[in-house]
């Protein structure tokens, strides 16, 4: 597996790490590869009669949870940008399909891909100072992949008002908004992720599994034909030429990797 | 069905549409009549509509803002025509069906900018859009089943934005609601204390939009419809088309002819 994220297990809690904190844990080809490893390999232990596994939690290494969608190196390669949308957009509907709780760990920021990454984990908890949003079309991108996840959880209404004005919010606003489940002092973060996780444990592991393959069921997430769809969609809005034109401008001022700070609405 | 020409009509429009750039502002204007939706209004919005939809891809607006003059947004049909000719009311709700449906699909994000009332017909205009803003003092609602008629056409799209719950709860009760609680159901977005800030904050919400790709505004707004089932092909789309039937067949029934009869009659005694 590489090195872009590690699944580490102890105490019945599997923890996915994004390990690219030098990019801000933002999403390319192999991170998306090494985060959709570790899904696979906690979804095989969580089916294993043996599975110590009770909660999973989604967590970044370094200052951020996820800046979102590292499209500069595949800019220009409309193959591999559909590689890599098609891989973010199945992986979140593997992320959703684990049958135990999910909680996304939020520091920092959570842009476009990474905020769909938080949005799709049945919890998520951040921090006051945490920017947290969907800029895609403040880029000139559709936010195709990720639109389905948020109408699921904040409801179809306020999610088309939210896609269609871009933006972030800090993390006060994204636990308002539905975004994310609670927003708790940045000290605070890890100790009351790992409080929440000991609290799902607590409770039977098969009933939690039945609840979330109801839920599931019952909201379309299960819906593959809207996720591939999605990132076929996605990839011709990047391909059309206000994109590429939007991308190539935020590129050759933000030489780093991933979505950069966005205007705040 | 057959369209009627209005008679009594003063000429002056009822629907006023002005073009900056990428902004298209349509503005219901028959004050008097708390922008009541009769044919005029109908097929005036219809063609604002029409005129924007067929444009070329490089000519369309990016942003809609539907706004309205006076003190209310809009109190819903013309009850006086449907009062005076019953052939009125199923009339309304098919220009209905399809003057929401119209702006759902319109390939430009539109935003409802709304004071004063917004009840029946009005409110179903008002959710039909993509954002909603309202002063404190805008309410919200289907008070319709007290004439005999369903809220049915504009269900899917209100279940859609507010929820099952919430939706079932509007539509059933008739309750009227402010804007403050429509914000809590996640009717509309933003409350503004008056007319002025609203007008303002609209304006700057706009302009922040058309400065955005209109190709992804648009995409993402159609991919929306898709998501949320919506789209006239959606699963609640199509459902619109078989309410409106219901609804039109539900006009045409005596309970719903006598209690618009005895409602407008009431009304007219109180004033």
């Amino acid at each position: 597996m590489s090195e872009r994220a590690t699944l580490t297990i102890a105490d019945g809690c599997a923890t996915i790490l994004l390990r690219r904190s030098e990019a801000r844990n933002a999403l390319d080809c192999d991170t998306i590869d090494a985060l959709r490893c570790c899904i696979d390999a906690a979804a095989s232990d969580c089916s294993s009669k043996r599975s110590g596994i009770r909660t999973v939690v989604l967590a970044g290494e370094g200052k951020c949870f996820c800046a979102g969608m590292d499209l500069k190196g595949v800019l220009h390669d409309a193959v591999r940008m559909g590689d890599m949308l098609r891989g973010l957009s199945s992986a979140l509907l593997a992320l959703r399909k684990l049958p135990v709780p999910t909680i996304a760990r939020v520091q920092g920021a959570a842009i476009g891909g990474g905020c769909g990454l938080a949005v799709v984990c049945d919890f998520a908890l951040t921090h006051p100072e945490a920017k947290l949003g969907y800029p895609e079309v403040d880029l000139g991108v559709c936010p195709a992949v990720v639109a389905p996840w948020l109408v699921r959880r904040i409801g179809a209404g306020p999610a088309r008002a939210l896609l269609l004005t871009g933006g972030t919010m800090g993390g006060e606003e994204a636990a308002s908004r539905g975004l994310v489940t609670r927003c708790v002092p940045a000290a605070d973060l890890d100790a009351e992720t790992t409080a929440l996780a000991a609290r799902l444990a607590t409770g039977g592991a098969e009933a939690l599994a039945c609840t979330k393959r109801m839920l599931n069921e019952l909201d379309g997430s299960l819906d593959e034909a809207i996720a591939a769809e999605a990132a076929e969609l996605s990839a011709r809005v990047i391909a059309g030429p206000e994109a590429q034109a939007s991308l190539a401008r935020l590129f050759a001022t933000k030489p780093q990797g991933g979505p950069a700070a966005n205007p705040s609405r | 069905m057959p369209e009627h020409r209005p008679t009594t009509h003063s000429g002056q429009p009822e629907v006023i549409s002005e073009r900056t750039g990428p902004l298209l502002t349509v503005t219901l204007h028959d004050p008097a009549r708390r922008n009541a939706l009769g044919l005029v209004l109908f097929d005036q919005l219809e063609s604002a509509l029409e005129a924007c939809a067929s444009l070329e891809l490089g000519e369309l607006p990016s942003v809609l803002v539907l706004r309205a003059s006076g003190s209310a947004f809009c109190a819903g049909f013309d009850l006086e025509a449907c009062v005076q000719d019953a052939a009125m009311l199923p009339i309304f709700v098919d220009r209905l069906r399809r003057l929401t449906a119209r702006i759902r699909a319109l390939p430009a994000v539109v935003i409802a900018q709304v004071q004063g009332a917004a009840l029946a017909g009005g409110c179903a205009l008002v959710m039909s859009c993509d954002i909603v803003h309202a002063t404190t003092d805008a309410t919200f609602g289907y008070p319709v089943h007290r004439i005999g008629v369903s809220p049915a056409v504009n269900l899917p799209v209100l279940l859609a934005t507010a929820g099952l719950g919430a939706a079932r709860r509007i539509a059933l009760s008739g309750e009227i609601i402010g804007a403050q609680q429509a914000a809590s159901l996640g009717l509309v977005q933003c409350v503004h204390p008056d007319e002025a800030t609203l007008h303002a904050a609209v304006n700057a919400v706009a302009q922040s939009l058309c400065a955005k790709s209109p190709h992804a505004l648009r995409a993402t707004k159609d991919w929306l419809n898709t998501v949320d089932g919506t789209a006239s092909s959606g699963r609640l789309g199509r459902s619109a088309a078989r309410a409106a039937h219901a609804t039109i067949d539900l006009c045409r029934t005596d309970e719903s002819r006598q209690l618009l009869e005895s409602f407008w009659k009431q009304r007219r005694s109180t004033k």
